[in-house]
Parts: C-alpha cells; structure tokens; sequence
C-alpha cells in the first residue's frame, strides 16, 4: 500500500481584486496503514486541502508526493482503488439507487463486487435501501453509502470529508471501524472531521487554522 | 416597526437587473416566448398570406385585366329591333368623364378601350365583305401585332386581319365604308388565332377567335389607331362599348388593395355615370376582381376552421415550454429562491420576483417572435402581402403572447420554489399523472371520426374545396392522445428495462438509469418527439397525395400535361407526331347497352407505339402498365372485331358506332382510368391505323388532339404547318381553377408548419430538459469520473439516452402517421366529378429526412450535455452542492 507526503501546499483563490490565501505552506504526511484526523474550524481550509490532496485543485505552491506503487503518479490520474474520496456532498449519482451507487466503482471498472457491496451495505444498515434512490434516504444513510463506495475496492489512499457529520453515534461509530479496519489493510486515511470521538480513534490528530497546519488538538 | 413591503425589497425592487444576469434563463425565456409568440401570430398572418395568394392566383389564371380597375358605359343607339334609342353617341366627352372619375379617386385609368358593335362594311370598290366586322381601340393595341402590310405613319385609320383583307383585296391606303363613315386601312396584319399572340390580346381572344367552332369565326377586328376613329364609326353603328381601366400588377395584391379598388372603382363608376347623364343599368364596371376577392375570403374562411384550433394548438404546446423556462429560473436561482422560501416568501411574491426578473426577456422574445411569424410567412407563407389588418392582429397576439407566456412562466418560477412542483427522482408520481387523460383525447378523436362518417370531408362551396375541420381536429387528437398514451405504457416498461439493464455495460445502464429515473421528464421527451414526427408524417402525406391526386385529375381530363385541338382534317405530318401524340376523338360515339339501348362513349384512336410515353397515367388506374394495355389494341382481331381498350365497359363484343358509322370492336383490356376522359361516359382507345375511315357525313363530331408533355408552341406551329386553322389548348388551368383547391394544399401545408413548428418546440424541450436536470447530471458525472467513468462511456450512455428516445419516438410517430393517413386519405377527394380516386403519394425525401434529422438533433444535444459536463469544475460543483 502507499502513503502520501505534501510539502508546503499553497492555494490561493482570487476574488476581484482580493487574494484569499486558503492554504499556507501547509506540510502533511499520512503513511500507508495510518489515521489521520485533520481538525480546523470552518472556513481553516480543509476541504481545499483535500480537493489538491486528490487533484481536483492545483496548488499555486508546494508538492504532494504518492509512495508505494503509486510513485511518480498524480492525484488527478488515480483510479479509485488507489484514491478514494468521501466529499462533503457525498457525490451520489442521483440516477442511481443506493445499492448502484456502492457499486459503481466496481462495474465501471467491470468488476463483480457485488459480495463485498452487499457486507457493506449490511454492516452500515442499508440492506433495506439498496433499491432506493439517495433522494428517498436520509442525509445519514446517502452519507454510509458514500463511505461504503469509498470503501468498496479497498482503496490505497481514502480521503473523507466530514464522514460521520449526519450521524448517530451508534452509526458514527461503524463508519469509524470500517475506517480502522482499512488501515489495518494498509490504507492511508485522512479524515476531516469535528468528530471528537474520530480524534480519539486517530492515530495523529493535525489542527488546520487560517491555512496553517499543526500538530495536536485544536486548543 | 412595520416591515417594507415585499415589493420594496432589494430582490424585487433589483430584480430586473438580476434577471440579465442570468444569461441561461434570459435566452429560455426569451426563446421561449417568441415561439409562443411566433405560434399565436402566425395564425392571422397566415389567413392573410392566404386570401391574398387566393387572389392572386386566380387574377393570374386568368388574363391581367381581371385584376384591374375598370370602369365603362356602353352606348346603345339601336335597340334589339334596330330602331334607334335616341341616345347620343359616343364621343370625347364620354372617355374624358370616364377618365375624370379615375382621377377623382387619384387613378390613373391608362388603358381606353372602345368597342363597336359588328356591322357590315364595304370596300372602296362598292362591294361587302365577306364577314362584319367590329371596331377595336385599346391603348397600344398596334405595338402588339405582327404586321403585314404597313402601318402606314401618319394616317389615322384601321389595321385589318390578313384573313378578311385577302378575299376582299385589301391594302394600306384602301378606304372601308363602316358605321356611315369612311375609314383608310393603314395596315394588314396577321391574325391573332394564327399564333400566341401574347398577354395583351389574352382578353380580347373572343373577338378574334371562335373556340367552340372553327367554321364559325367571330366578325374581323379592325383595329383603330386612336379613338377618334371609334368615335366617327360608332354612330353608325348599334351599340359601342367604352371602357377605362387601371392597371394593377396581381403578383402582389393583397384583398384589401383590391377591396380599397373597387370601392375607387365604385366612385369612378358612380361620377361618370353622372357626368354622362347614362343610367347605372349601362355601367360596365369590371365585375372579376370582385368575384375574385370574394372566392379569396371564401378560400380564407375555410382555412380558418382548421387553422385556428392548429394554432391555438401550438401556443398551448409552446405555453408549455414557456413554463419549463420558468422551471428553469427557478433551478438557476435555486439558492436565492429557497432562501426567500425559508423565510417565509410565499408562492405569490416568488412568482413576481420571476415575472420582474424575466419581464424584459419575454417581452424581447414576444416581438421576436411576431418578427418572425411575419419574416416566416412572408418566406414561406403562399404570398408575402398581409393587409393591415391581419397585421394588427398579429401585434395583438404578440401581446398576448408576453402576457400569457410572462405569467405562465411566472406562475411555475413561484411554485418550483415551494418545491410542489421538484419532484425526487424515483418517487411516486402524484395522483392526478396517473390518470391517463389522453384517453380523453382519443375519444374525442373517435368522436369527431363517427361524425365525419356521417359528412362529406371535403366539401364544396361556390367551387371552393375547403377541408372539413373535423378532418384536421380528428387525427391531430388521435395522434397526440395515441403519443401520450404509447409513452405512458413504454416508460410503465422502465423497471423492467432497468434491471435489464443492470447486466449490461455501463453505456446502457447509466442511459436506461438516467431515464428510469425520471419517467415524467422521459415520457415528456418521447411525447415531444412523435408529436412532431407524427404530424410531420401524416401532413407531408396527404398534402403529397392532395397533389398527386389533382395533378392526375387534372391529366385524365386532358389526356397529358396540354392539348392542342384542332377541328381542322388533315393529315399528320412528321413534324406533328414528333410535337406530342396525335389523337383523335370522336365525340358522338355510342355502345350497344345491355338493356340494347345506345351508351354515348368516348373513342379516342391513338397510335399504341406513342401514347404511352406522354399521356397521363398513374399505375393505379389500371391492373397492367399503360403500354401492356395499349399493346393489346395491336393483337389480332376477335371473332372479326377491333381489339379496344376500355375504362367503363366490360371485356367482350362491344358495339361501338361513331356517329353513324358501325364499328364491331372486342374490349380486350379494361383499366378503372384512361386518359383523355372530358365526360362521364366510358372511354375507349382504338388503334388509328385499324380504325375504318369515318367520313364526314358519319356525323361522329371529330377532333384531332396533339397530346403534349406541358409545351403547346411546338405543337401549335406544328398543327397550323399542317393545315390546322384556328387551333385551341387545353392547359391545367383551363380544367381546374386551381384556386379552388387552395385550401387544402394550404390547410395541410399549415399543418406542416405546425409539426415542424412543434419540432422546434420539442428541440427546445429536449434542452430544457437536459437544462433542468444540468446541476443533478454534472453533479453526478463530476464524481463518476473520479470513480471510473471515462469521458467516451459518458458520450455513449448520453447518445444512447437521447438516442433511443429520438429513434422510440420517430418509430412511434411513424407508426400513428402512417395510421392516419390510412384512416384519411381516401376521404380527402378534392373533386368527386373526376376521377381518379385519392392517391396515395408517400414523400419520401421528407421522411427520410426526418428519420435522419431526428437521431441527429439527439446526438448534437448529447455533445451539447457532454461539452456542459467537461466545463464544470469538479471542487465548484461538489461544493456549491454541499452548500445546497
């Protein structure tokens, strides 16, 4: 499996005639098998640093370089099985039903997963859902069944953003061991979340404010 | 402290500026509008367009003076015994008041004609002519004749015919004694019958030419080189006619300039008549352009009963569209209207915010499209003059238009916002979709069909064939009941087709997903595409076969495209058989009926070698080509009895005498149709060379004909080379007013506009529809890259999506058009006198190019989503998401 190291990420969105400076020289590094837990208030910088982490933004400055098999390759260029991402949108195809949507990696790679899609349907509680449409299920539910995509083709790198916002405990908790259990497979994990009990259950917990990074709980 | 009204806030008081802001809804609403515009307009334009092609075409029919203002008075010095009336004669006075009334009006009345009566006339040397004569002035009636003799400059006097001056010895410089006075020749020319004399004698053709007989001539035309000639002839002479005409040119005459004419011409009439002191019953007002408006607003009242519910049609269909592009602001202004919508903005002033912000676009795009309603029908419209009026009307529509399509966009804008209207993908659809209403439209079909059983679906009035509005109301309902039906039981069948789906690649699932998933958006889209292909279909069809069928009517009664007849006898000569194809009938012709009374027949003697390649013929009319028939009439005599071909009369002997001459004749062959039939009775084609020589004392009332392709120059010089005197054609005009049937060509030819019409719409609906579901598909595709997805399968699953929507309905439309026209077309008989019975005339090149172009617009508007798609940046898209 691979990890990942990012060297002084810079981001900049120009608006009129202002520069918001989203990220500043931020250095990040998550080995294969590691749980990360990104921490920051709103607006610190988290999704964008995810968004360069898995190519969808280009920095102005700084690298990101992939270890493993996955050296010399971009973000941008991964498949799902060598990244893969959780946005806060969730990203389910509205088209699609709950149980296509978990599949969908697999069949556009031609692939039979329909066995592992089914456990993990199963131990994220959407057995029932699988012939709906997301619209039809709660916030909570379209959110497990984007973990479990994420988690479908056991993926090098995962990348979530706010994984467990609209859940219970009880379902909070699950997502969180499906997570653990990656890492345990050798996936490098970077969770953005406000989710203490994730911070509890990382590994090494990284405090994101005004595009800065640091060590440690926020304080 | 009172809160402002709603009205007075930013969102509603800025509105308008924000609409333009938003440049994908401005261009939906304003495209939008101007086709709900273009469809409420185009109907008073087109009725208009309509009467004055009406009349413009029966003007050009006919010669140019039946379009013209014409005023007159005749002068009467005798009485039907010859005594003498007492009336003044004609002079100078009598033109001028003519001429003054014109002027009057401001008219220039620049044609004075001044016919005399016929009288006898005497030469110089004492002796009569051969055959009266009458007396011509019309204004440069002498710059239109091909002289043989002189003129003679400077001598006022008559041109005489070459035909009368012959006999009587006649030359420029000779006197003639006519009307009590005495009158110089100062020309010989050649008579107008012996060739085309062209359009300035067409309507004088009765004073130089008898058409009915040639061995009864009219009297000679001595043509006056001025009016003073008239002037001194007609006291002699029993009755002179005076005329003023206005010129008008009929190639762009709208109804109303020849109404605000007669009323001119009715003025003009009135004050010369009061200036000559001659009482109204000698008037000669020109009475054709009168007829001919009133058979235009006969044409245009027939049109109005199909046009009119067609039109309202298409602004119900386009309204609709209009709606969709308020569905589409309130996509495109989602966050701001839910935003307003959670804090407590009600449907109302949501709706009003939509009509402030779209007030403008849709007021550009109502007068775009009365813009284009009037550059649509002046271009392809059956003429390009409106009268004022229609005009008008057509302004109003387009208000109307603003009105209606403002407050029908509106109206959706504030009830999407509400989310009563957004309706989640895979949910069940409300009660009322699931009552199939459209089996209200069949019905109503099925009615309007049990009482067309029952009336005749053509009729006929004053000679004006108009379609019976049940015949357009009957398959337009059935088509778009049996379209919304089809979709409904087809997209019933998407489950299915879904889980079919789920074991194929991912080009077909994701196409067959994204339709599953949005049954009403997917029903829609199919009904959107075989309305138009269905429509389309079925006009194209029968206006086609309304064509065919007159074309050929039209050819049965001449036999091909012209005639030349001639009641001349002579010998066909080389040049004349290479002209066209000889043929000669005989009129008084007759069959021994069953019952052993006598049958009148038409016998025509042909040349079996010839015929086929010119007559007309459709392979309808018979059970064998033309030229297997006409190889029958060569076959050996049976039993001792001509071979004849027959449409009429049963196989076997058949006694046929022509006049009274008998001829034994064995029908060999039967068709349902020959050509050349001008009477109801049967016809029968005989070999020329086998046919006894029937003798003028037979009586058989015989014609020679010179059947032709269309030309009748060569055939005309061709004849008179041979001896034919005073020839006479035979031209489609002659046979079928063709104004008569305006408005079925022209009913259908609407209808067509409207399937193409309503195939904008749906092309307009079909990028609503992928503009309203833009944000859910770019949404979907933007992760579906990242999962895998590539860019090619994307393309594929969109043109198989669209795709087979466009191919479903284009087989689905052809279908119920082709149903249609086979429950229609036999019922469209356009002239139940003549046959043949309606044809069938499929237009090929039309469909095929439907078939074509409708996949096309499918694949171009699955590059236009895929194009929508690569823009879109993945971070933006998923984080203005997360935001909703």
């Amino acid at each position: 499996m691979s990890g990942f190291a990012a060297r002084g990420l810079t981001k900049r969105f120009h608006r009129g005639v202002e520069t918001v400076t989203a990220l500043a020289g931020v250095d990040l590094t998550v080995a294969a098998g590691e749980l990360v837990a990104l921490v920051g208030p709103s607006g610190s910088g988290k999704s964008t640093l995810l968004a360069l982490l898995c190519g969808w933004e280009t920095p102005d400055e700084g690298s990101l370089t992939l270890g493993g098999p996955l050296t010399g390759r971009r973000p941008a260029d991964l498949g799902w099985p060598e990244l893969a991402l959780v946005p806060q949108a969730l990203g389910l195809v509205a088209d699609l039903s709950i149980a296509d949507n978990v599949l969908l990696p697999a069949r556009l790679r031609g692939q039979d997963e329909t066995a592992r899609a089914g456990l993990l349907l199963a131990d994220f509680g959407l057995s029932h859902l699988a012939g709906r449409y997301p619209q039809q299920s709660s916030l909570g539910e379209q959110q497990r069944a984007a973990v479990a995509r994420a988690l479908l083709l056991r993926p090098a790198v995962l990348l979530a953003d706010e994984p467990t916002a609209h859940q219970d405990r009880g379902h909070a908790d699950q997502l969180l061991d499906a997570v653990e259990a990656a890492t345990r497979e050798g996936s490098a994990v970077l969770l953005a979340t406000h989710d203490e009990t994730a911070w509890a259950r990382a590994d090494r917990v990284l405090t994101l404010r005004d595009g800065r990074l640091t060590g440690g709980l926020p304080s | 402290m009172s809160r402002p009204a709603l009205w007075r806030l930013a969102p509603w008081t800025r509105a308008p500026l924000l609409g333009l802001r938003q440049p994908a809804a401005v261009l939906a609403v304003l495209v939008t509008t101007a086709v709900l515009a273009c469809a409420l307009a185009s109907a008073p334009l087109f009725l208009s367009s309509a009467r004055s092609a009406a009349l413009q075409q029966q003007l050009a029919a006919g010669c140019a003076e039946a379009g013209w203002g014409q005023t007159g008075v005749v002068v009467r010095l005798l009485d039907q015994n010859g005594d003498p009336t007492g009336v003044e004669p004609v002079g100078a006075g009598t033109d001028r008041a003519l001429a003054d009334g014109w002027a009057d009006v401001g008219a220039d009345a620049a044609v004075a004609v001044a016919i005399t009566a016929p009288g006898p006339v005497t030469t110089s040397g004492g002796g009569r002519t051969s055959l009266p004569a009458r007396v011509l002035f019309r204004t440069g009636a002498l710059d239109h004749v091909r002289w043989e003799q002189g003129p003679a400059t400077g001598t006022a006097g008559v041109a005489v015919p070459a035909s009368w001056a012959e006999p009587a010895g006649l030359a420029p410089g000779d006197t003639l004694g006519l009307g009590g006075a005495t009158v110089p020749v100062v020309g010989v020319y050649t008579d107008l019958f012996a060739y085309d004399p062209g359009p300035t004698w067409c309507d004088y053709r009765p004073l130089f030419a008898n058409d009915a007989s040639a061995d009864t001539p009219p009297p000679a035309l001595l043509l006056a080189s001025d009016a003073a000639v008239v002037d001194a002839v007609s006291p002699g002479t029993a009755a002179t006619e005076l005329l003023r005409q206005v010129p008008v040119d009929a190639a762009d005459t709208s109804v109303s300039d020849a109404t605000a004419l007669l009323r001119d011409q009715a003025r003009a009439q009135a004050a010369a008549l009061s200036a000559t002191g001659a009482p109204a019953d000698l008037a000669v007002p020109g009475t054709r352009l009168a007829e001919a408006v009133a058979r235009a607003e006969l044409v245009e009242s027939g049109l109005r009963g199909p046009v009119v519910p067609v039109a309202v049609a298409g602004a119900l269909l386009a309204l609709v569209l209009v709606a969709a592009a308020g569905s589409s602001w309130a996509d495109r202004r989602a966050t701001e209207v839910r935003l307003l919508a959670a804090r407590g903005v009600g449907p109302v002033p949501l709706a009003g915010k939509a009509a402030l912000e779209l007030g403008l676009p849709a007021l550009a795009g109502a007068a775009l499209g009365w813009g284009a309603a009037r550059l649509l029908v002046a271009a392809l419209g059956p003429a390009d003059d409106l009268d004022p009026a229609a005009t008008t009307t057509a302004l109003g529509a387009g208000a109307a238009a603003f009105v209606a399509g403002l407050a029908a966009a509106a109206a959706v804008a504030g009830l999407r916002a509400r989310g009563t209207a957004e309706r989640a993908p895979g949910s069940a659809p409300h009660r009322p979709a699931r009552v199939p209403w459209e089996v209200g439209l069949l019905l109503a079909a099925g009615w309007c069909w049990a009482l067309l059983q029952g009336r005749d679906a053509v009729v006929s009035e004053r000679g004006v064939a108009q379609v019976d509005g049940l015949l357009v109301a009957f398959p337009l309902l059935g088509v778009a009941g049996a379209a919304v039906l089809t979709a409904r039981l087809l997209t019933a069948l998407l489950p299915r087709l879904r889980r079919w789906a789920a074991r194929r690649r991912p080009t077909v699932f994701l196409a067959v997903n994204r339709l599953a998933a949005a049954r009403a958006a997917t029903a829609t889209l199919l009904v959107a595409v075989t309305l138009p292909v269905a429509v389309l279909g079925y006009t194209a069809t029968l206006t086609a076969g309304s064509r065919a069928t007159l074309e050929a009517k039209v050819g049965v009664q001449i036999g091909a495209g012209a005639a030349v007849l001639s009641v001349s006898r002579f010998d066909p000569t080389p040049a004349v058989t290479a002209a066209g194809a000889y043929v000669v009938r005989y009129g008084s012709a007759s069959v021994t009926d069953p019952e052993g009374g006598r049958t009148d027949v038409q016998v025509l003697a042909v040349d079996p070698d010839d015929l086929a390649g010119t007559a007309a013929w459709v392979d309808s009319f018979a059970d064998e080509p033309l030229p297997d028939l006409l190889a029958r009439l060569e076959g050996p005599d049976v039993d001792g009895r001509l071979p004849v071909v027959a449409a009429g009369l049963p196989a076997g002997p058949a006694d046929l005498r022509l006049g009274s001459l008998p001829v034994p004749a064995q029908v060999v062959g039967t068709a349902d149709v020959l050509p050349g039939r001008r009477t109801a009775a049967p016809v029968v084609l005989v070999d020329a060379d086998r046919l006894p020589e029937v003798d003028r004392t037979a009586g058989a009332d015989r014609t020679a004909e010179l059947w032709t392709d269309g030309e009748t120059a060569a055939a005309q010089e061709a004849l008179t080379a041979a001896g034919s005197q005073r020839n006479r054609t035979i031209v489609p005009a002659d046979v079928q007013t063709t104004a008569d049937f305006l408005g079925i060509t022209w009913t259908f030819g609407y209808l067509s506009a409207l399937a193409v019409f309503v195939g904008v719409i749906a092309l307009g609906g079909l990028l609503l529809y992928l503009q309203a579901r833009s944000r859910v598909r770019v949404s979907g595709y933007v992760m579906a890259r990242r999962l895998g997805l590539t860019r090619r399968t994307h393309l594929a699953s969109l043109v198989v999506e669209l795709g087979g929507v466009a191919v479903a309905g284009t087989v689905v439309g052809g279908v119920l058009a082709a149903g249609a026209v086979a429950l229609v077309y036999r019922r469209l008989d356009v002239d139940l006198l003549r046959p043949p019975t309606p044809l069938l005339d499929v237009p090929w090149t039309a469909l095929a190019a439907t078939v074509v172009l409708t996949p096309a617009a499918a694949v171009l508007a699955a590059l236009y989503a895929q194009r929508a798609a690569d823009r879109a940046d993945p971070a933006t898209v998923l984080r203005e998401d997360a935001w909703l």
